[in-house]
């Protein structure tokens, strides 16, 4: 009727508790409340294993294998932040390792792996460094022509358009150009720089003043006291 | 792909190749068949990157891509091939013991290298035995070659699926990636080739060697320029004839612990000669006659045939059912069961894992569960002699780690437990899958614990590095030996005790690494022959 079970208010199961084992009235074993342990306790110990000689052989097989495939052009391995101190032994390491650079068969790859050319930078050609032996008739030619270049007034305006048309170009290929810059010629741009310091009066004061004294020392070969 | 598959698959990605190929491989794995654009985009990474480490991976033959529509090739990554790098050094190892030197170092370069064209690995194997050789001899790329070819009609090595010859004047424009077709026929056919060339010496000794060499060289990095005769055809490994025989080199070695050394050799001789003709998933060998048996046994096994006929039936009625008979004609022909060894030999995996984790009375009730199939609580402790307590703490121990499981069996239809029978059984297959993903865990595992060890110690083995440099340096020199001693002092007894056990500890890890792989060999044999191929 109303009561349940086999007295009031106790549980129950609902199937016969001696077909899974356990004795009538005997203490259960007790709930598990967590999961298992992430290193649980293991009854027996481990078996050794095995020794012999193909099993050295093939541990020393498998330690040779991992050793020259880090040495393979296959292994890319991450770029190394700037180390605070560079190896010396480094640079010999990168050298013989872009000697052996792997090309693939692109035949047998998709075309889209291939890395295409930049064709849109046509390739500066690098000038060979002139050996320039200081002889006071180049050095006065070069003054000469500076002067010149920045008093004439229409070389001024010439500079000023390119100027222009360069800002143009360069927000264009900005962040082609953040990439190149790092690579360009740092005389490139020194000259650069110092074309457009030119623009302003008080820099070409300065630029006049530098360039009598250097004309008048390498003249007549020794500093003047009283330009000071 | 699991959890710890993939875990697994990065960790040797990373060891092997680095930390690129590794993000790019296992977010392939992962998320399976991928363009190129969508993986630069999720994992982040610039295109060129992407662009190389996929280079790398299809050279190794762990990617494959597919044309789909639109234009769109897809790439996909086989995780059970990363799997495989564990198995490498038993691979080489195979090689060495059929066939020696050469056919060690030409496996291992094939490894190595993925893909590779024939005159490649007869170069590269020629000048590496040639350090190996003693001064003034050189290797012969004729051996080498020998070699390669005997790889090749033993079907250890393969040709890679050919690319389309192009035409120089194709009309239409090339499709965006190549169809690779693997022919059948010609996939085991060597290439005619006339390699004629020794190996060379890293380092050249003295100048009259230079003298000699020098016009020679010149004429070989002519020669170099040129494409190779058999350019575009490329070798790789045939994994699968490695596991064939290793799988019939098990099935040898049970039959030797079960019965004697002469059955194991009537065994293997069966199995060699159905090499050829049976395919590798064929759940039995050809039928072959007693006679042809007798006639193929080696040389130097003189069995009378009488003999040998006891022998077969012997085989043929022991329970483990190795060997059946299928007819009488010739003199009774005989079957090897392959699929039914590899079933034996999970199953002798599964009773031997419960014995060394549980204790030789779980183990007992496991094979008489085995051996029952069905069993209720009662009756296990009554046929396992086993007092009632031990058995169910037993019982629900295995229970609990699922190497048995329960099958109900309702009296009454509507499934009340009071009126169900509940019956233990064990699945195999169930219980060696779980295994298998318990086998990749552990694997995973040791490789972090190496990792970390050699993390741990990095300080120590950089200088221990420096030290023998330095050493080797002075020695070549010339120096004295209070020098040397000095050197050597640098390393404290302290410090040379731990890079001692640091040896110590990860030989051993690496040692497990291999073993476990043994037994993955074994499930995964197992569980590969249970699953119908489409």
């Amino acid at each position: 009727m109303a009561g349940s079970g086999k007295g009031r208010g106790r549980a129950a199961f609902t199937f016969n508790i001696e077909a899974i084992g356990f004795a009538k009235g005997e203490t259960l074993p007790e709930a598990v409340f967590k999961p298992t342990p992430l290193f649980p306790p293991t009854g027996f110990k481990p078996v050794p294993l095995k020794m012999g000689e193909d099993e050295d052989y093939m541990l020393a097989l498998k330690q040779e294998f991992r050793g020259s495939m880090k040495k393979m052009p296959y292994f890319i391995a991450n770029k190394d932040e700037n180390q605070a101190i560079e190896k010396y032994s480094k640079k010999y390491l990168q050298m013989r390792k872009e000697s052996m650079e792997w090309i693939p068969d692109w035949r047998r790859l998709p075309r889209e792996m291939k890395p295409r050319k930049k064709t849109k930078k046509v390739e500066k050609t690098k000038k060979a460094k002139v050996d320039t032996t200081k002889s006071n008739v180049d050095v006065l030619k070069k003054i000469e022509n500076m002067l010149r270049s920045i008093t004439c007034d229409r070389s001024w305006k010439r500079k000023a358009m390119e100027k222009k048309s360069l800002m143009r170009k360069r927000r264009k290929k900005k962040t082609k150009r953040v990439k190149k810059k790092q690579q360009m010629n740092k005389k490139n741009m020194m000259k650069r720089n110092m074309k457009r310091k030119m623009t302003t009066l008080l820099h070409i004061l300065k630029m006049e003043m530098i360039l009598v004294l250097v004309v008048t020392t390498t003249w007549m070969k020794q500093p003047i006291s009283y330009l000071y | 792909m699991t959890q710890a598959e993939i875990k697994l698959c990065s960790l040797l990605l990373q060891e092997h190749f680095g930390e690129i190929v590794e993000k790019i491989g296992s977010h392939l794995i992962k998320t399976g068949n991928q363009p190129l654009r969508m993986i630069a985009n999720d994992t982040e990474m610039s295109l060129d990157q992407v662009k190389k480490a996929l280079c790398v991976l299809i050279q190794h033959n762990l990617v494959t891509y597919q044309l789909q529509k639109r234009g769109i090739v897809e790439y996909e990554a086989l995780c059970s091939r990363v799997l495989r790098i564990l198995r490498y050094p038993r691979y080489i190892y195979t090689a060495k013991t059929l066939y020696s030197d050469m056919g060690e170092l030409i496996v291992e370069e094939l490894l190595l290298n993925g893909k590779m064209t024939m005159s490649a690995v007869v170069q590269k194997v020629a000048d590496r035995l040639t350090e190996t050789m003693e001064d003034g001899k050189t290797m012969d790329y004729a051996e080498v070659s020998n070699t390669f070819v005997r790889l090749a009609d033993t079907h250890f090595i393969q040709r890679c699926p050919q690319a389309p010859e192009t035409s120089e004047n194709s009309a239409a424009p090339p499709p965006p990636a190549p169809t690779l077709e693997a022919n059948e026929k010609d996939m085991y056919m060597v290439p005619n080739l006339n390699l004629i060339g020794k190996g060379k010496r890293r380092r050249s000794f003295g100048d009259e060697d230079n003298g000699e060499h020098k016009p020679k060289r010149q004429k070989q990095d002519a020669d170099s320029k040129e494409p190779p005769p058999d350019d575009g055809i490329y070798w790789q490994v045939n994994i699968d004839r490695f596991h064939q025989h290793f799988r019939d080199q098990a099935i040898v070695s049970a039959v030797a612990n079960r019965m004697d050394q002469t059955s194991s050799e009537i065994v293997r001789t069966m199995l060699r000669m159905s090499e050829i003709t049976t395919s590798s998933n064929a759940p039995y060998t050809q039928p072959l006659s007693s006679n042809e048996i007798f006639r193929s046994l080696p040389a130097g096994y003189n069995i009378v045939k009488q003999i040998l006929d006891q022998y077969l039936t012997l085989l043929a009625d022991d329970p483990l059912e190795f060997v059946g008979k299928s007819g009488d004609s010739g003199g009774g022909m005989y079957i090897v069961n392959l699929h039914k060894a590899l079933a034996s030999l999970a199953t002798a995996t599964l009773e031997s894992i419960v014995q060394e984790r549980f204790g030789s009375r779980c183990a007992r009730i496991f094979r008489l569960l085995l051996r029952k199939k069905h069993l209720e609580q009662k009756q296990v402790e009554d046929f396992a002699m086993i007092p009632a307590k031990e058995a169910k703490d037993m019982l629900y121990k295995m229970l609990s780690e699922n190497f048995v499981s329960l099958q109900e069996i309702p009296k009454t239809p509507d499934h009340a437990p009071s009126r169900t029978f509940y019956l233990y059984t064990v699945n195999t297959l169930s219980s060696a899958r779980m295994l298998l993903h318990r086998c990749y865990k552990s694997v995973a595992n040791l490789i972090e614990r190496r990792q970390y060890e050699t993390k741990e110690s990095k300080r120590l083995l950089e200088k221990s590095q420096r030290v023998e440099a330095i050493l080797a340096s002075m020695q070549a020199t010339g120096a004295e030996e209070v020098q040397l001693q000095e050197i050597e002092e640098m390393i404290t007894a302290p410090e040379r005790q731990q890079l001692e056990s640091l040896k110590r500890n990860v030989n051993k890890i690496d040692a497990s690494e291999n073993q476990v792989d043994e037994t993955i060999f074994v499930l995964e044999s197992y569980i590969d022959s249970t699953v119908k191929k489409a």
